[in-house]
């Protein structure tokens, strides 16, 4: 890219030559405000999630004190919930699970979305038409209805619930992988590898592919931040494992107090807000970073 | 599949466990008679908890028909507040000194709201299709047939003496509903007319249903009893979130609201200038809630666990914490408010160190860890969560690892319940009036898994069996509640049912309203006396 820039000055051009893409990447990252602080707020929702059970050991479901003792009262930041639990451990806790939930989520999301939208983009033809239609099929059911359907059948674990967001939020990633791949597939560096006999499996995954990462990760960076709110709609609803602390569910169950304990309500929907919006962020930044036509400007 | 569902919906309202519902009602007390002397007219805006999707009591169980199908459809009786038993559709009645024969004498002058006169030929008509199409089948069990003498003598004859009839005549057990219209050979149960162009002989006739938003009644003019009902109107808004319900109150929007049960929110309403807010009126709903225990399987086979499990549960947190000072303690499985009810029980004050010496001596040492065994807690609905949270924590402390099981959805619950596939479960379990109808079948050997709200514990005791059929059919009151203290003081030593607390349903109503419905019945009996000021 930088080949493509009119020297300005000899020092710059020394300094473009310098970076790897990655790095150039992440410099482009870092002269984004938002994103950054979007990053920071991630780092430390991520640094609870890790270390938080450990500065808040024990059992979150605990009943430490009088129910609903208000925020900074008695010594307890957050105060307590219905039955009378720290609302600070339980929040640790819960992130501990959202980001968990969050990831893999995310994780399943991008493996199925990628494998669907390379062989339909790769292949052309009745498997793209097949597998095409098969997406389609599942980006028009109702995605949190469907998702209920699911853990309501097969009962309402970690790994159902994941398994759940995973299997109604893949259409989207599998559209865009598809996208790339149709127009990846037609450059002339995939001709030459195909006129040179590499296996297709090569191509799709060590030729194409990496070439159409860019749009993925922004995707799946904002498939996190929509698993986490997905995980918090399905807890909300009591679709949840009771035996679990997370965000939503700590919403759901304190839910009926609102009228009179707002706190124990507002505080996981801000970190749930504050999160999701620090990843929307982060996102938005690797989509500024990662698309050459907005670095040109 | 659609028929399960229809099944199970029915039996969620068979027990009316229907976490919330509201309502409105006239006591039967005659009024204060003071300075508000009853006066007609008006339209009372009334807010209820639950949809109603059946109108017609005869067929379908809970409080949510109760309220409409009470104003809709008159009984042969009616309660005051102290469970005395007053004339409504009849205006006397006699029971043969055997106990074996009950006459009733109708009301000469009481007619459908289609102009057609109410007959002894209903009432006979009535009793086959409550017999037939009602859950509730040991209400009317021992009636072996009904003579019609004359238009308005019906004679009840009985295989035994049934001391539980008075009850189940009264409220909304028994519906008196024409032969005419039910009697076209449908099925009672899905007949057209339980919803639309319902004809009964109540206080109230009806104006609109439209399920899911409104139930609206109006006077019935050429109802029995002279210069009843005073309301012109009531319209019963169905709002099914307790919130949106509390602000419909505070804001005057509603003007009353029976099986109100949030505590939260009823310890806001009592705040609330021009709103009275009150938990008399349900002695014969009965609701209590308790803590089921599987004794069929695993440790709590073991009568000292049970025990334990009693004494490590905290029954002064639930009150407070979890029911905010709302509800009573319910120390067995007879409503306090019941004339049966036997306070003097073991009462399961928290005591770990008995817990724990129990569950020892039952050869539950604890191992490395501190945990003794695990056991699983359900719970029939969401507003019972909080409970079974407490549970496992308290548990906990005398080692015993309990894990929380959600169910999806009610039924899923219910089906867990009716196959006994379960350790612990909380539920609500309602009395129905009479021990005979709505407490027998938590611990009757011959009841055990006969669905949700059967013996679902697996509960057997020949001397329970034996009080209970005893109690069943001794006509001396007296008697009668000494064989229910005996028996209430087997079932807390045994603990097949952790008995908690009742469930603290509320009546509120404004300023604006009189005679609300406070008698024993609540909402599932006439509001003929109910007025505005």
């Amino acid at each position: 890219m930088s080949k493509l820039k009119p020297p300005i000055s000899g020092q710059l051009e020394e300094e473009f030559k310098a970076q790897s893409p990655m790095m150039e990447v992440w410099s482009m990252f870092c002269r984004n405000i938002t994103a950054m602080i979007g990053l920071v707020i991630v780092l430390i929702v991520l640094f609870a999630a890790i270390f938080g059970p450990t500065l808040y050991p024990g059992d979150p479901f605990e009943m430490v004190w009088a129910p609903f003792s208000r925020p900074g009262e008695e010594g307890y930041l957050l105060g307590t919930d219905y039955l009378g639990r720290d609302l600070t451990t339980l929040l640790v806790h819960g992130a501990r699970v959202s980001i968990l939930i969050g990831l893999s989520a995310a994780l399943l999301t991008v493996l199925i979305g990628i494998t669907v939208g390379a062989v339909a983009g790769y292949y052309k033809g009745w498997v793209e038409e097949l597998l095409m239609r098969i997406t389609e099929f599942f980006q028009v059911l109702p995605t949190l209805l469907f998702s209920m359907v699911i853990v309501a059948l097969f009962g309402a674990s970690l790994p159902m619930i994941t398994f759940a967001i995973g299997v109604v939020s893949w259409p989207p990633v599998a559209r865009v992988t598809r996208a790339e791949f149709l127009r990846i597939r037609e450059l002339e560096y995939v001709t030459a590898a195909r006129a040179s006999g590499v296996s297709n499996f090569k191509i799709i995954f060590r030729t194409i592919l990496p070439n159409a990462l860019p749009p993925i990760i922004v995707q799946a960076a904002l498939m996190v931040g929509s698993a986490i709110l997905f995980e918090a709609g399905l807890s909300f609803l009591g679709l949840t494992d009771p035996n679990v602390v997370s965000w939503g569910q700590i919403i759901g169950s304190n839910r009926q107090y609102i009228l009179d304990s707002s706190y124990t309500v507002t505080i996981p929907g801000l970190a749930i807000f504050i999160t999701v919006l620090a990843i929307s962020l982060v996102g938005d930044g690797l989509n500024d970073a990662l698309n050459p036509k907005l670095r040109k400007r | 599949m659609k028929n399960t569902l229809v099944r199970l919906a029915t039996v969620a309202t068979l027990s009316g466990t229907l976490a919330v519902t509201s309502a409105l009602v006239s006591s039967m007390l005659v009024s204060s008679a003071l300075a508000d002397a009853p006066k007609s007219g008006g339209t009372l805006i009334a807010a209820m908890g639950t949809n109603v999707r059946n109108l017609n009591p005869a067929v379908q169980s809970g409080i949510v028909t109760g309220f409409p199908g009470s104003q809709l459809f008159a009984a042969p009786l009616r309660y005051d507040e102290d469970w005395t038993p007053q004339p409504y559709l009849a205006e006397s009645w006699d029971i043969s000194d055997d106990g074996l024969t009950v006459t009733l004498n109708l009301v000469k002058n009481a007619v459908f709201h289609d102009g057609e006169p109410v007959t002894s030929e209903d009432v006979a008509f009535s009793v086959d299709v409550i017999k037939e199409h009602h859950p509730f089948k040991s209400m009317f069990a021992p009636v072996e047939s009904v003579d019609t003498p004359d238009e308005h003598t019906a004679i009840l004859n009985l295989s035994q003496p049934h001391p539980a009839l008075m009850l189940a005549m009264s409220g909304q057990l028994m519906a008196i509903i024409p032969k005419h219209i039910y009697g076209d050979g449908e099925d009672p149960k899905t007949h057209p007319r339980n919803t639309e162009n319902v004809i009964g002989s109540g206080p109230f006739k009806l104006t609109e249903y439209k399920s899911g938003e409104h139930v609206i009644l109006e006077r019935f003019d050429d109802f029995f009893i002279e210069g009843r009902p005073y309301l012109d109107k009531m319209v019963l808004r169905i709002i099914p979130d307790p919130a949106a319900r509390t602000i419909a109150l505070e804001s005057g929007e509603v003007d009353f609201a029976a099986f109100e049960v949030a505590p939260q929110n009823i310890n806001r309403l009592k705040e609330v200038e021009g709103l009275t807010v009150t938990s008399e009126g349900y002695g014969a709903i009965g609701p209590i809630d308790w803590l089921a225990l599987n004794t069929t399987r695993g440790p709590l086979q073991d009568k000292r666990v049970r025990q334990a499990i009693a004494y490590a549960v905290d029954k002064n947190f639930i009150h407070k914490a979890i029911q905010r000072g709302t509800a009573k303690d319910a120390p067995t499985g007879i409503h306090p408010d019941s004339p049966f009810h036997n306070p003097d029980v073991e009462k399961y004050e928290v005591d770990l160190d008995k817990a724990n010496a129990l569950l020892d001596e039952a050869g539950h040492e604890a191992g490395a860890d501190g945990t003794r065994f695990g056991l699983t807690i359900d719970f029939g609905w969401g507003e019972l969560k909080p409970n079974a949270e407490y549970v496992r924590g308290a548990l906990k402390k005398v080692g015993i690892d309990v894990t929380v099981r959600a169910s999806a959805d009610f039924p899923t619950w219910a089906k867990r319940m009716g196959d006994m596939d379960y350790d612990m479960s909380w539920d609500t379990v309602f009395n129905w009036g009479d021990p005979v109808i709505g407490v027998h079948r938590t611990y009757l050997s011959s009841n055990i898994g006969k669905g949700v709200w059967s013996n679902t514990q697996g509960y057997s005791n020949e001397r329970v069996d034996e009080l209970l059929d005893m109690a069943s059919k001794e006509p001396d009151a007296d008697k009668r509640k000494a064989l229910y203290t005996e028996f209430q003081q087997i079932v807390a030593d045994e603990v097949p049912v952790y008995f908690s607390n009742t469930l603290p349903y509320h009546t509120v109503y404004s300023d604006k309203v009189g005679n609300p419905p406070l008698g024993i019945w609540s909402t599932s009996s006439p509001m003929d006396m109910t007025y505005l000021k």
